[in-house]
């Protein structure tokens, strides 16, 4: 679980945790300047500004000043951030003051853009070559068909092998990792965070899918840095306008490619020439998830008597449903379910939780409108027995540990019950008959400690 | 349990309403320390540095002209590309069509700008955006003032200030003309924004970024000008003068200059 929940935070973390080399080459492009800037917390954003036309140093003492008292602690998390994304180079003199100063290519192409105004990375093509665009509906309701086609397919692909659009599977096994394990004698199955991601919001999915993708990016001999800045670069570009394919690198066609499976860009031929359309997705992109405007309207209505109403065409979703409950039967627009503890216990299995990650926030986040208003959106008593299913599971807690005894004396006795309780790990003990238990970590230790009292 | 829907935008996302003093009397004037082109030009690399800061923010630019005022550039409308010329080509249409509006009637008050005008144009605006839905960005006014006081307008001014608070809008004022302006000093003292009067104009943009280009959330934690000394004077309603003491109707609260048996607002 934790893995999942590290990356529905930012893109930017990604960014931040380049090597020094390569982010001073990100900087280069005017665009990721732009995009970096925009993500960075408010007070750093002042920051950045204030010293963009100072060239020498600034001591951290002057910059203390402008915050009041209570904003130092959101000083220096904005300071953090700034080191931290080589923004700010922080250099100490003598006297142990530090000083800092604005990363110089950064600063030229953010003065460039305050002097010049915004551009845009590139032309889109003339209207009179392309034959017809798509209207913005249409490239949405694209966007949103190709990416639950994406997630179709990572369900199904847990059970029958179908191949019903075309994504290359060098890119499906690429998603797959980490969602999907293969054991030897059965098919592929979701694992733990798979069940976590499909219960996940659109932006926050796509947030994995592309970390997955610039983190593989190596082992297909691109490198990150140039995949970050094109991603980023395609988050500036207007959604819905077409731009020429000629004017993109090798790397970057066969990158719009795999892009172009997951929704985030339309591929159209024309006659003579290609081009690209980027969709809603991709332009949100560089926004962090905390603006997440693209919020989709809810479908699900639970009743009190555990029944599920789900008003959606959709197969994903009802496969989505299906992870947890059982469903009943389908009409043309609505799927019927019913949440059962044999549902449940089987979803639990699979390490879905019913708390914070899962279920019960699917439930919420996706309620339907007339539902949503309701304070509880999801009845309590249904949230309440989803919760208390879960901890019927848990009610035997599993610690490996050892077993002691046969002390030659009283003394080493109590000695060994410390030198565990000092590590934490002590389980139980029994001081009459002078036997203990202790976690396995510090088996080998006790085996130390014992031998050298001897 | 908290709703989904609480918190979508980010704290730092704003509405900058921009009023630019085009006044030709004072911009002409020899005691304009510098000028109308490098002002604006200033100007709008600050407006770029605005919309740089994060892509949900959003500028207006209201010309507080002599004669009429009119909004010359929205961010929401156009492209990125060409924000300058755009602006550009929408004042200096503005600028004629003020000037032509001269020559009909010339107004009483000389050499003063009908801030009331675009303030009001600027609430009006800032309205349209609150009842446009519950996800709006948060609205804050700028002026870019120059030229005198108008005490004809001191009602009007008044008014709009007051709605303003009403609606939790921070009016800002950055005084570039050599006297200090007691309407905007009371605006954004009534309406808890920054007044400031800058020392040195060449330093404009400085001033602008530093003070200006401040965000409603971070303003809670940043030094900002703190006003000195604000001129409450008011205006009277029967010949338009600044006055220190003068009658009050005690049913209206109007205020004259002279004592009158009659109230003449509200008889």
């Amino acid at each position: 679980m934790p893995q999942v929940r590290i990356i529905a935070k930012n893109f930017m973390d990604m960014v931040a945790s380049l090597p020094a080399i390569k982010l001073d080459r990100l900087y280069e492009n005017a665009f990721i300047c732009e995009a970096i800037l925009r993500s960075l917390p408010p007070l750093a954003k002042k920051y950045v500004l204030q010293l963009l036309y100072i060239d020498a140093p600034v001591t951290a003492s002057s910059l203390q000043e402008w915050v009041l008292v209570d904003g130092a602690s959101k000083h220096r998390v904005a300071v953090d951030r700034l080191i931290q994304l080589r923004v700010f180079t922080e250099t100490v003199d003598r006297k142990k003051e530090a000083s800092y100063k604005l990363n110089s290519m950064f600063q030229m192409n953010l003065r460039k853009h305050i002097v010049h105004g915004g551009v845009l990375p590139r032309e889109p093509m003339a209207a009179n070559i392309t034959v017809r665009l798509p209207s913005l509906e249409e490239l949405d309701s694209y966007a949103s068909q190709q990416w639950e086609c994406f997630l179709l397919h990572l369900i199904n692909s847990a059970e029958v092998e179908v191949t019903t659009k075309s994504i290359s599977p060098s890119m499906m096994k690429v998603f797959q990792r980490g969602l999907l394990s293969q054991r030897d004698n059965e098919g592929p199955r979701l694992t733990e965070s798979g069940f976590q991601f499909l219960l996940m919001d659109t932006n926050a999915q796509l947030w994995y899918i592309v970390r997955e993708y610039i983190s593989n990016s190596e082992d297909r001999g691109v490198d990150s840095a140039d995949l970050i800045s094109f991603l980023l670069e395609l988050s500036f570009h207007v959604t819905g306008e077409a731009y020429n394919m000629n004017t993109l690198s090798d790397i970057q066609r066969t990158t719009v490619k795999d892009l172009a499976d997951l929704g985030l860009i339309k591929l159209q031929q024309g006659r003579k020439d290609s081009w690209f359309i980027p969709t809603k997705l991709a332009t949100n992109l560089s926004i962090s998830l905390s603006d997440a405007s693209s919020r989709k309207q809810g479908y699900v209505v639970v009743e009190t008597n555990f029944r599920l109403y789900a008003y959606s065409t959709s197969k994903l979703h009802c496969e989505i449903l299906r992870l947890f409950a059982r469903v009943e039967y389908q009409l043309p627009n609505l799927i019927v379910g019913s949440i059962t503890k044999e549902n449940l216990y089987k979803a639990f299995s699979n390490g879905i939780t019913a708390d914070q990650a899962s279920i019960i926030l699917f439930l919420q986040q996706n309620a339907h409108p007339r539902v949503a208003e309701r304070v509880p959106s999801v009845p309590e008593n249904v949230t309440d027995q989803v919760r208390l299913w879960e901890s019927d599971l848990n009610r035997v807690e599993m610690t490996p540990a050892h077993f002691f005894d046969d002390f030659p004396s009283r003394d080493v006795f109590e000695a060994a019950c410390d030198f565990a309780r000092e590590y934490s790990s002590l389980l139980w003990e029994d001081s009459k008959k002078m036997r203990l238990i202790v976690k396995t970590e510090i088996y080998a230790h006790m085996k130390d400690f014992l031998s050298h009292q001897k | 349990m908290t709703p989904v829907s609480s918190k979508q935008y980010a704290d730092d996302v704003s509405l900058l309403m921009v009023l630019i003093d085009t006044n030709p009397l004072f911009w002409s004037s020899t005691t304009t320390p510098f000028s109308f082109s490098k002002f604006l030009s200033q100007v709008l690399s600050f407006l770029n540095s605005i919309l740089l800061l994060n892509q949900l923010n959003q500028v207006v630019v209201i010309a507080t002209g002599f004669n009429s005022c009119d909004y010359i550039y929205d961010s929401s409308l156009g492209h990125a590309n060409q924000r300058a010329e755009a602006l550009l080509q929408k004042l200096e249409e503005f600028v004629i069509k003020d000037e032509e509006l001269n020559k009909e009637d010339s107004v009483d008050g000389i050499g003063s700008s009908l801030l009331s005008g675009s303030l009001s144009m600027a609430l009006c605006y800032i309205q349209r955006v609150f009842r446009s839905g519950s996800l709006h960005p948060q609205p804050r006014i700028l002026c870019l003032h120059g030229s005198q006081d108008g005490p004809g307008q001191y009602v009007a001014i008044m008014n709009s200030i007051f709605s303003a608070q009403r609606s939790m809008v921070p009016i800002d004022s950055c005084v570039i003309g050599s006297q200090h302006s007691a309407f905007l000093q009371q605006a954004s003292y009534i309406t808890g924004g920054v007044y400031l009067k800058p020392q040195q104009l060449d330093g404009m943009f400085q001033y602008l970024t530093t003070v200006f280009a401040t965000d409603l959330h971070s303003r809670s934690f940043l030094q900002l000008p703190k006003p000195v000394g604000v001129d409450f004077r008011a205006s009277c309603f029967c010949h338009k003068n600044t006055i220190d003491m003068g009658y009050i109707c005690s049913v209206c609260l109007s205020i004259f200059c002279k004592h009158h048996k009659k109230c003449s607002t509200c008889g």
